[in-house]
Protein backbone atom coordinates (compact mmCIF):
# COMPACT_ATOMS: atom_id res chain seq x y z
CA UNK A 1 0.00 0.00 0.00
CA UNK A 2 1.62 3.54 -0.81
CA UNK A 3 0.03 6.95 0.32
CA UNK A 4 0.69 10.37 -1.73
CA UNK A 5 3.13 12.62 -0.94
CA UNK A 6 1.66 14.64 -3.63
CA UNK A 7 -1.84 15.20 -5.13
CA UNK A 8 -3.10 17.50 -7.76
CA UNK A 9 -6.22 17.87 -9.26
CA UNK A 10 -7.86 19.46 -11.79
CA UNK A 11 -4.89 22.25 -11.48
CA UNK A 12 -4.78 25.23 -13.80
CA UNK A 13 -3.09 28.91 -14.44
CA UNK A 14 -3.85 31.50 -16.55
CA UNK A 15 -1.61 35.01 -16.76
CA UNK A 16 -4.14 36.57 -19.03
CA UNK A 17 -4.98 35.67 -21.82
CA UNK A 18 -2.07 32.16 -21.81
CA UNK A 19 -3.29 29.23 -20.15
CA UNK A 20 0.09 28.21 -18.50
CA UNK A 21 -0.76 25.01 -16.87
CA UNK A 22 -4.61 23.39 -17.60
CA UNK A 23 -6.58 21.03 -16.01
CA UNK A 24 -3.52 19.34 -14.65
CA UNK A 25 -4.30 16.16 -12.54
CA UNK A 26 -1.56 13.28 -10.54
CA UNK A 27 -0.32 11.99 -7.76
CA UNK A 28 3.26 11.45 -6.43
CA UNK A 29 3.41 8.54 -4.39
CA UNK A 30 5.53 8.97 -1.18
CA UNK A 31 9.33 8.52 -0.97
CA UNK A 32 9.18 7.52 -4.96
CA UNK A 33 11.36 9.92 -7.27
CA UNK A 34 8.67 11.71 -9.61
CA UNK A 35 10.05 12.45 -13.18
CA UNK A 36 8.39 15.80 -14.52
CA UNK A 37 8.83 16.25 -18.40
CA UNK A 38 8.20 18.35 -21.11
CA UNK A 39 9.81 21.05 -23.45
CA UNK A 40 10.43 24.80 -22.06
CA UNK A 41 7.69 26.53 -21.51
CA UNK A 42 5.67 23.18 -21.43
CA UNK A 43 4.46 24.37 -17.53
CA UNK A 44 6.76 22.44 -15.14
CA UNK A 45 8.17 25.43 -13.81
CA UNK A 46 4.72 26.86 -13.08
CA UNK A 47 3.19 23.76 -11.43
CA UNK A 48 5.95 23.33 -8.91
CA UNK A 49 5.48 27.26 -8.45
CA UNK A 50 2.09 26.73 -7.76
CA UNK A 51 2.67 23.49 -5.03
CA UNK A 52 5.11 25.62 -3.05
CA UNK A 53 2.34 28.68 -3.14
CA UNK A 54 4.99 30.95 -5.20
CA UNK A 55 1.91 31.46 -7.43
CA UNK A 56 -1.86 31.11 -7.06
CA UNK A 57 -3.83 28.35 -9.21
CA UNK A 58 -6.86 29.73 -10.72
CA UNK A 59 -8.52 26.38 -10.97
CA UNK A 60 -8.27 23.43 -9.27
CA UNK A 61 -6.53 22.33 -6.20
CA UNK A 62 -3.30 20.44 -4.44
CA UNK A 63 -2.20 19.02 -1.79
CA UNK A 64 1.43 18.64 -0.20
CA UNK A 65 1.80 15.87 2.72
CA UNK A 66 -2.26 16.57 3.27
CA UNK A 67 -1.56 20.53 3.22
CA UNK A 68 -3.28 22.90 0.88
CA UNK A 69 -1.07 24.82 -1.25
CA UNK A 70 -2.95 27.85 -1.76
CA UNK A 71 -4.42 27.86 1.92
CA UNK A 72 -1.68 26.29 3.82
CA UNK A 73 1.34 27.77 2.05
CA UNK A 74 3.87 28.00 4.82
CA UNK A 75 2.68 24.62 6.00
CA UNK A 76 4.17 23.30 2.69
CA UNK A 77 7.22 25.02 2.83
CA UNK A 78 8.05 23.88 6.15
CA UNK A 79 8.26 20.36 4.90
CA UNK A 80 9.20 21.13 1.35
CA UNK A 81 12.66 22.10 -0.61
CA UNK A 82 13.04 23.36 -3.34
CA UNK A 83 15.78 24.07 -6.42
CA UNK A 84 14.33 26.86 -8.95
CA UNK A 85 15.76 26.27 -12.41
CA UNK A 86 16.62 29.70 -12.69
CA UNK A 87 18.35 31.82 -9.33
CA UNK A 88 21.42 32.99 -7.49
CA UNK A 89 22.98 33.21 -4.57
CA UNK A 90 23.99 36.35 -2.42
CA UNK A 91 27.38 36.92 -4.02
CA UNK A 92 28.47 38.52 -0.75
CA UNK A 93 27.67 35.81 1.32
CA UNK A 94 30.10 32.33 2.14
CA UNK A 95 28.52 29.03 1.56
CA UNK A 96 28.26 28.54 5.43
CA UNK A 97 26.74 32.05 5.63
CA UNK A 98 24.13 31.50 3.70
CA UNK A 99 22.96 27.75 4.82
CA UNK A 100 23.13 29.29 8.25
CA UNK A 101 20.53 32.66 6.80
CA UNK A 102 18.27 29.73 4.91
CA UNK A 103 18.07 27.48 8.40
CA UNK A 104 17.45 31.01 10.59
CA UNK A 105 14.27 31.42 7.76
CA UNK A 106 13.30 27.50 8.23
CA UNK A 107 13.24 28.81 12.55
CA UNK A 108 15.67 26.21 13.11
CA UNK A 109 17.65 26.31 16.40
CA UNK A 110 20.89 27.74 15.87
CA UNK A 111 23.28 24.00 17.67
CA UNK A 112 20.86 22.19 15.14
CA UNK A 113 21.48 24.52 12.03
CA UNK A 114 25.18 24.53 12.89
CA UNK A 115 25.55 20.53 12.68
CA UNK A 116 22.90 20.60 9.59
CA UNK A 117 25.16 23.10 7.58
CA UNK A 118 28.37 21.77 8.33
CA UNK A 119 27.10 17.84 7.39
CA UNK A 120 25.60 19.29 4.27
CA UNK A 121 29.04 21.39 3.52
CA UNK A 122 31.09 17.48 3.88
CA UNK A 123 28.07 16.03 1.98
CA UNK A 124 28.92 18.03 -0.89
CA UNK A 125 32.50 18.15 -1.01
CA UNK A 126 32.20 22.33 0.42
CA UNK A 127 34.36 22.11 3.36
CA UNK A 128 37.14 23.57 1.89
CA UNK A 129 35.44 26.61 -0.21
CA UNK A 130 32.49 27.48 2.79
CA UNK A 131 33.85 30.38 3.65
CA UNK A 132 34.80 31.94 0.42
CA UNK A 133 32.48 34.42 -1.45
CA UNK A 134 29.38 32.63 -3.47
CA UNK A 135 30.14 35.53 -6.18
CA UNK A 136 33.24 33.59 -6.97
CA UNK A 137 31.80 29.84 -7.49
CA UNK A 138 31.31 28.11 -10.76
CA UNK A 139 27.96 26.61 -12.07
CA UNK A 140 28.79 22.88 -10.37
CA UNK A 141 29.84 24.73 -6.48
CA UNK A 142 26.54 26.97 -7.65
CA UNK A 143 24.41 24.28 -7.62
CA UNK A 144 25.28 22.08 -4.93
CA UNK A 145 24.89 24.87 -2.60
CA UNK A 146 21.67 25.31 -4.19
CA UNK A 147 20.77 21.30 -3.05
CA UNK A 148 22.58 21.84 0.15
CA UNK A 149 19.85 24.84 0.90
CA UNK A 150 17.30 22.75 -0.45
CA UNK A 151 17.69 20.00 2.03
CA UNK A 152 18.76 22.36 5.09
CA UNK A 153 15.29 21.74 6.42
CA UNK A 154 15.38 18.02 6.40
CA UNK A 155 12.39 17.92 3.82
CA UNK A 156 10.11 15.46 2.81
CA UNK A 157 9.41 16.09 -0.24
CA UNK A 158 11.95 17.91 -2.77
CA UNK A 159 11.44 20.05 -5.90
CA UNK A 160 13.64 20.21 -8.06
CA UNK A 161 13.76 22.32 -11.39
CA UNK A 162 16.39 21.75 -14.18
CA UNK A 163 18.50 20.70 -11.78
CA UNK A 164 21.04 19.02 -13.73
CA UNK A 165 21.37 21.77 -16.62
CA UNK A 166 24.40 23.50 -17.01
CA UNK A 167 26.19 20.76 -14.88
CA UNK A 168 29.48 18.68 -16.37
CA UNK A 169 28.80 15.18 -16.49
CA UNK A 170 30.41 14.12 -13.08
CA UNK A 171 28.64 16.58 -11.62
CA UNK A 172 25.32 15.43 -12.95
CA UNK A 173 26.39 12.00 -12.25
CA UNK A 174 26.82 12.92 -8.53
CA UNK A 175 23.54 14.69 -8.16
CA UNK A 176 21.51 12.25 -9.46
CA UNK A 177 23.36 9.59 -7.10
CA UNK A 178 22.60 12.49 -3.82
CA UNK A 179 19.04 12.36 -4.96
CA UNK A 180 18.69 8.46 -5.01
CA UNK A 181 20.40 7.67 -1.81
CA UNK A 182 17.76 10.82 -0.44
CA UNK A 183 14.57 8.95 -1.82
CA UNK A 184 16.37 5.34 -0.85
CA UNK A 185 17.97 5.79 2.71
CA UNK A 186 15.56 9.24 3.95
CA UNK A 187 12.39 8.46 1.99
CA UNK A 188 12.20 11.71 0.52
CA UNK A 189 9.58 12.41 -2.05
CA UNK A 190 11.51 14.05 -5.19
CA UNK A 191 9.65 15.94 -8.56
CA UNK A 192 12.24 15.84 -10.55
CA UNK A 193 11.23 18.40 -13.27
CA UNK A 194 13.96 18.24 -16.36
CA UNK A 195 13.64 18.20 -20.65
CA UNK A 196 16.90 15.68 -19.99
CA UNK A 197 15.20 12.79 -21.07
CA UNK A 198 18.12 10.39 -20.25
CA UNK A 199 17.82 12.07 -16.46
CA UNK A 200 14.55 11.07 -15.78
CA UNK A 201 14.82 8.01 -17.12
CA UNK A 202 18.27 6.85 -14.98
CA UNK A 203 16.28 8.08 -11.85
CA UNK A 204 12.44 7.62 -12.48
CA UNK A 205 9.94 4.84 -12.12
CA UNK A 206 7.01 7.15 -12.98
CA UNK A 207 6.81 9.92 -14.89
CA UNK A 208 4.40 12.98 -16.11
CA UNK A 209 4.45 14.62 -19.70
CA UNK A 210 3.05 18.08 -20.02
CA UNK A 211 2.94 19.41 -23.39
CA UNK A 212 1.46 23.31 -24.08
CA UNK A 213 0.08 23.28 -20.36
CA UNK A 214 -1.94 20.08 -20.66
CA UNK A 215 -0.37 16.71 -19.30
CA UNK A 216 -0.62 13.97 -22.05
CA UNK A 217 0.59 11.22 -20.58
CA UNK A 218 1.50 9.74 -16.88
CA UNK A 219 2.33 6.43 -15.25
CA UNK A 220 5.49 4.35 -15.32
CA UNK A 221 8.01 4.57 -17.68
CA UNK A 222 8.11 1.05 -18.40
CA UNK A 223 4.30 0.73 -19.03
CA UNK A 224 4.08 4.25 -21.11
CA UNK A 225 7.46 2.51 -23.52
CA UNK A 226 5.12 -0.49 -23.96
CA UNK A 227 1.98 0.99 -24.33
CA UNK A 228 3.93 3.31 -27.46
CA UNK A 229 6.37 1.03 -28.83
CA UNK A 230 8.66 2.97 -27.69
CA UNK A 231 12.34 1.52 -26.47
CA UNK A 232 14.29 4.67 -25.71
CA UNK A 233 12.98 7.57 -23.45
CA UNK A 234 13.44 9.85 -26.68
CA UNK A 235 11.08 7.56 -28.83
CA UNK A 236 8.50 7.56 -25.95
CA UNK A 237 8.30 11.47 -25.57
CA UNK A 238 8.21 12.06 -29.34
CA UNK A 239 5.62 9.21 -30.40
CA UNK A 240 3.88 11.18 -26.82
CA UNK A 241 4.09 15.06 -28.34
CA UNK A 242 3.60 13.78 -32.07
CA UNK A 243 0.48 11.80 -31.78
CA UNK A 244 -2.93 13.97 -31.77
CA UNK A 245 -4.01 16.18 -28.94
CA UNK A 246 -7.74 17.34 -28.40
CA UNK B 1 20.98 34.78 24.24
CA UNK B 2 18.80 37.07 22.14
CA UNK B 3 19.99 35.61 18.97
CA UNK B 4 18.32 32.78 19.75
CA UNK B 5 14.82 33.90 18.91
CA UNK B 6 14.35 32.63 15.38
CA UNK B 7 13.63 36.08 13.70
CA UNK B 8 15.83 38.00 15.84
CA UNK B 9 18.86 35.71 14.59
CA UNK B 10 17.27 36.15 10.73
CA UNK B 11 18.00 39.55 11.24
CA UNK B 12 20.82 39.57 12.87
CA UNK B 13 22.52 37.18 10.22
CA UNK B 14 21.38 39.60 7.16
CA UNK B 15 22.70 42.80 9.52
CA UNK B 16 25.75 40.70 9.38
CA UNK B 17 26.04 40.46 5.79
CA UNK B 18 25.05 43.83 4.63
CA UNK B 19 27.75 45.24 6.85
CA UNK B 20 29.87 43.80 4.41
CA UNK B 21 28.95 44.58 1.15
CA UNK B 22 29.97 47.32 -0.77
CA UNK B 23 27.22 49.30 -0.42
CA UNK B 24 27.82 49.88 2.94
CA UNK B 25 31.98 50.44 2.57
CA UNK B 26 31.10 53.07 0.16
CA UNK B 27 28.30 54.73 2.93
CA UNK B 28 30.81 54.54 5.61
CA UNK B 29 33.96 56.36 3.41
CA UNK B 30 31.21 59.13 2.85
CA UNK B 31 30.69 59.52 6.61
CA UNK B 32 34.41 59.24 7.13
CA UNK B 33 35.07 61.97 4.71
CA UNK B 34 32.09 64.48 6.57
CA UNK B 35 33.81 63.85 10.06
CA UNK B 36 37.16 64.95 8.84
CA UNK B 37 36.67 67.44 6.33
CA UNK B 38 33.37 69.90 8.20
CA UNK B 39 36.10 71.01 11.12
CA UNK B 40 38.42 72.38 8.18
CA UNK B 41 35.30 73.84 6.22
CA UNK B 42 34.24 75.59 9.51
CA UNK B 43 37.75 76.64 10.03
CA UNK B 44 36.23 80.56 9.43
CA UNK B 45 32.85 80.85 8.34
CA UNK B 46 31.67 84.26 6.77
CA UNK B 47 30.35 86.63 9.40
CA UNK B 48 26.95 86.85 7.99
CA UNK B 49 26.64 83.37 8.25
CA UNK B 50 27.56 83.36 11.56
CA UNK B 51 25.05 86.35 12.16
CA UNK B 52 22.14 84.82 10.23
CA UNK B 53 22.75 81.37 12.54
CA UNK B 54 22.59 83.39 15.71
CA UNK B 55 19.31 85.12 14.54
CA UNK B 56 17.57 81.35 13.59
CA UNK B 57 19.01 79.58 16.42
CA UNK B 58 18.77 82.64 18.99
CA UNK B 59 22.32 81.40 20.01
CA UNK B 60 25.66 82.95 18.47
CA UNK B 61 27.47 80.27 19.82
CA UNK B 62 30.37 79.01 17.90
CA UNK B 63 29.00 75.68 18.77
CA UNK B 64 25.34 76.38 17.13
CA UNK B 65 26.78 77.31 14.20
CA UNK B 66 28.35 73.86 14.43
CA UNK B 67 25.35 71.83 14.94
CA UNK B 68 23.69 74.08 12.56
CA UNK B 69 26.31 72.81 9.54
CA UNK B 70 26.86 69.41 11.34
CA UNK B 71 23.00 68.63 11.30
CA UNK B 72 20.95 70.46 8.44
CA UNK B 73 24.42 70.60 5.75
CA UNK B 74 26.06 67.32 6.76
CA UNK B 75 23.82 64.53 8.42
CA UNK B 76 20.22 65.50 6.98
CA UNK B 77 21.77 65.64 3.44
CA UNK B 78 23.88 61.61 4.85
CA UNK B 79 20.22 60.87 6.22
CA UNK B 80 18.10 61.65 2.33
CA UNK B 81 21.18 59.80 0.43
CA UNK B 82 22.83 57.14 2.24
CA UNK B 83 19.26 55.27 3.06
CA UNK B 84 18.40 54.95 -0.21
CA UNK B 85 21.73 53.34 -0.79
CA UNK B 86 21.06 51.09 1.58
CA UNK B 87 17.12 50.30 1.06
CA UNK B 88 17.03 50.36 -2.57
CA UNK B 89 18.29 46.26 -2.02
CA UNK B 90 15.83 45.93 -0.10
CA UNK B 91 13.13 42.55 -1.32
CA UNK B 92 13.72 44.23 -5.14
CA UNK B 93 17.51 43.51 -5.41
CA UNK B 94 17.02 39.90 -4.59
CA UNK B 95 13.73 39.61 -6.52
CA UNK B 96 15.72 41.08 -9.58
CA UNK B 97 19.08 38.85 -9.30
CA UNK B 98 17.13 35.89 -8.27
CA UNK B 99 18.37 35.36 -4.67
CA UNK B 100 14.16 36.08 -4.10
CA UNK B 101 13.69 32.98 -6.60
CA UNK B 102 15.12 30.59 -3.54
CA UNK B 103 14.05 32.53 -0.30
CA UNK B 104 10.42 33.09 -1.38
CA UNK B 105 10.10 29.34 -1.42
CA UNK B 106 10.62 29.28 2.17
CA UNK B 107 8.50 29.28 5.40
CA UNK B 108 8.50 33.14 5.67
CA UNK B 109 5.84 35.53 3.99
CA UNK B 110 7.06 38.52 2.13
CA UNK B 111 5.99 40.77 4.32
CA UNK B 112 8.02 39.71 6.95
CA UNK B 113 10.75 39.00 4.67
CA UNK B 114 10.73 42.67 4.15
CA UNK B 115 10.55 43.77 7.81
CA UNK B 116 13.36 41.89 8.61
CA UNK B 117 15.33 43.65 5.58
CA UNK B 118 14.19 46.60 6.48
CA UNK B 119 15.35 46.51 10.30
CA UNK B 120 18.97 44.82 9.17
CA UNK B 121 19.09 47.98 6.35
CA UNK B 122 18.00 50.63 9.71
CA UNK B 123 20.78 48.66 11.83
CA UNK B 124 23.50 48.90 9.04
CA UNK B 125 22.47 52.71 8.83
CA UNK B 126 22.15 52.88 12.62
CA UNK B 127 25.74 51.42 13.01
CA UNK B 128 27.27 54.01 10.56
CA UNK B 129 25.44 56.47 12.28
CA UNK B 130 26.93 55.82 15.45
CA UNK B 131 30.13 54.89 14.29
CA UNK B 132 30.53 58.45 12.45
CA UNK B 133 29.61 60.81 15.72
CA UNK B 134 31.78 58.33 17.86
CA UNK B 135 34.58 59.44 15.34
CA UNK B 136 33.45 63.05 15.81
CA UNK B 137 33.73 63.07 19.26
CA UNK B 138 37.32 61.43 18.65
CA UNK B 139 37.93 64.41 16.57
CA UNK B 140 35.79 67.30 17.05
CA UNK B 141 36.89 68.77 20.57
CA UNK B 142 40.09 69.91 19.45
CA UNK B 143 38.70 71.29 15.89
CA UNK B 144 35.72 73.06 16.97
CA UNK B 145 35.76 75.95 19.69
CA UNK B 146 33.22 76.20 22.15
CA UNK B 147 32.25 71.73 21.45
CA UNK B 148 30.36 70.33 23.85
CA UNK B 149 30.45 66.62 24.01
CA UNK B 150 27.51 65.75 26.35
CA UNK B 151 24.86 67.89 24.08
CA UNK B 152 26.26 66.43 20.92
CA UNK B 153 25.44 63.53 22.04
CA UNK B 154 22.03 64.32 22.98
CA UNK B 155 21.34 65.96 19.63
CA UNK B 156 22.64 63.18 17.64
CA UNK B 157 20.74 60.51 19.37
CA UNK B 158 17.28 62.17 18.23
CA UNK B 159 18.68 62.98 15.11
CA UNK B 160 19.67 59.25 15.15
CA UNK B 161 15.65 58.27 14.99
CA UNK B 162 15.02 60.40 11.61
CA UNK B 163 17.82 58.52 10.08
CA UNK B 164 15.89 55.22 10.99
CA UNK B 165 12.39 56.80 9.71
CA UNK B 166 14.68 58.32 6.26
CA UNK B 167 15.63 53.98 6.02
CA UNK B 168 12.36 52.61 6.62
CA UNK B 169 10.71 55.21 4.13
CA UNK B 170 12.79 54.49 1.55
CA UNK B 171 12.85 51.19 1.56
CA UNK B 172 8.69 51.21 1.78
CA UNK B 173 8.68 54.04 -1.36
CA UNK B 174 11.07 51.68 -3.45
CA UNK B 175 9.02 48.24 -3.02
CA UNK B 176 5.92 50.61 -3.20
CA UNK B 177 7.33 51.80 -6.77
CA UNK B 178 8.65 48.05 -7.63
CA UNK B 179 11.47 48.69 -9.32
CA UNK B 180 14.61 49.78 -7.99
CA UNK B 181 16.02 52.64 -9.76
CA UNK B 182 13.01 54.47 -10.26
CA UNK B 183 12.32 53.88 -6.73
CA UNK B 184 15.73 55.14 -5.63
CA UNK B 185 15.49 58.22 -7.68
CA UNK B 186 11.66 59.13 -6.16
CA UNK B 187 13.09 58.01 -2.68
CA UNK B 188 15.72 60.39 -2.95
CA UNK B 189 13.52 63.25 -4.51
CA UNK B 190 10.72 62.95 -1.08
CA UNK B 191 13.63 62.61 1.24
CA UNK B 192 15.23 65.87 -0.64
CA UNK B 193 12.45 67.53 -0.20
CA UNK B 194 11.58 66.50 3.41
CA UNK B 195 15.67 67.45 3.88
CA UNK B 196 15.13 71.13 2.14
CA UNK B 197 11.80 71.19 4.50
CA UNK B 198 13.34 70.43 7.99
CA UNK B 199 14.87 73.86 9.15
CA UNK B 200 11.83 76.03 7.59
CA UNK B 201 10.51 76.42 10.98
CA UNK B 202 13.26 78.01 12.18
CA UNK B 203 13.91 80.52 8.99
CA UNK B 204 9.90 81.62 9.17
CA UNK B 205 8.67 81.04 12.77
CA UNK B 206 5.43 81.61 11.72
CA UNK B 207 5.12 77.91 9.82
CA UNK B 208 7.55 76.24 12.40
CA UNK B 209 4.12 74.16 13.92
CA UNK B 210 3.26 72.98 10.70
CA UNK B 211 6.75 71.64 9.91
CA UNK B 212 6.65 69.50 12.92
CA UNK B 213 4.91 66.84 10.13
CA UNK B 214 8.02 66.46 8.75
CA UNK B 215 10.14 63.54 10.33
CA UNK B 216 13.42 65.43 9.47
CA UNK B 217 12.17 68.19 11.22
CA UNK B 218 11.67 66.60 14.47
CA UNK B 219 15.17 65.15 13.92
CA UNK B 220 16.48 68.06 14.42
CA UNK B 221 14.45 69.90 17.08
CA UNK B 222 17.45 69.65 19.58
CA UNK B 223 18.52 73.16 17.67
CA UNK B 224 15.74 74.72 19.77
CA UNK B 225 17.43 73.88 22.69
CA UNK B 226 21.07 73.38 22.53
CA UNK B 227 21.93 74.93 25.65
CA UNK B 228 19.22 72.29 27.93
CA UNK B 229 18.85 69.19 26.24
CA UNK B 230 17.08 66.85 28.01
CA UNK B 231 14.65 63.90 28.31
CA UNK B 232 11.76 66.58 27.94
CA UNK B 233 13.10 67.78 24.76
CA UNK B 234 14.30 64.85 23.35
CA UNK B 235 11.73 62.08 24.46
CA UNK B 236 8.59 63.72 22.52
CA UNK B 237 10.12 63.97 19.15
CA UNK B 238 12.08 60.18 19.79
CA UNK B 239 8.77 58.47 20.52
CA UNK B 240 7.28 60.30 17.66
CA UNK B 241 9.58 59.07 14.98
CA UNK B 242 9.74 55.59 16.52
CA UNK B 243 5.79 55.63 15.67
CA UNK B 244 5.84 56.98 12.30
CA UNK B 245 9.14 54.92 11.26
CA UNK B 246 6.81 51.82 12.73
CA UNK B 247 3.90 52.97 10.94
CA UNK B 248 6.29 53.03 8.01
CA UNK B 249 7.50 49.88 8.06
CA UNK B 250 3.81 48.26 8.61
CA UNK B 251 2.88 49.86 5.05
CA UNK B 252 6.03 48.94 3.14
CA UNK B 253 5.44 45.17 4.60
CA UNK B 254 1.89 45.78 3.41
CA UNK B 255 3.51 46.03 0.27
CA UNK B 256 5.16 43.76 -0.39
CA UNK B 257 2.95 40.84 0.17
CA UNK B 258 2.60 41.81 -3.58
CA UNK B 259 6.64 41.23 -4.67
CA UNK B 260 6.57 37.67 -6.74
CA UNK B 261 9.51 35.78 -7.14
Amino acid sequence: MTSDAIAVHHLGKRYGAVQAVDDLSFTVEAGEIFGFMGHNGAGKTTTLRMLLGLTRPTSGRASVLGHDVAAATLEVRRVAGYLPAAYALPPDMSAREFLRYVAAMFSIPAATAEARVEALLRRFGLVDAADRKLRGFSTGMTQKVGLAQALINEPRVLFLDEPTSGLDPLGRHELLEHLRELARDHGVTVVFSSHILSDVETLCRRVAVLHHARLIASGEVTALKAEHGATTMDDLYLALVRRPHP
Amino acid sequence: MIGKIPMVRLTLLDLRATLRERKTWLAAAMMIYAVLSIPVLLANPPEHVREAIGAWFSDDDPFALFMFVWIDLVMNKAVAFIPVILAAGVVLRERDTGVLAILAAKPITMSRYFVIRTLSAIGVMLTLYVGTQLLGLLWFPSRIPGFRAGDFLAAMSLHAFAAAFATAFAATLIVAVGRRGAGALLALVVLGILVGMALVGFYQPAWYTWTLANPLTLGALSMRALGHLGPGVLLPPMLALSVITALTIAVGARVARRVEA
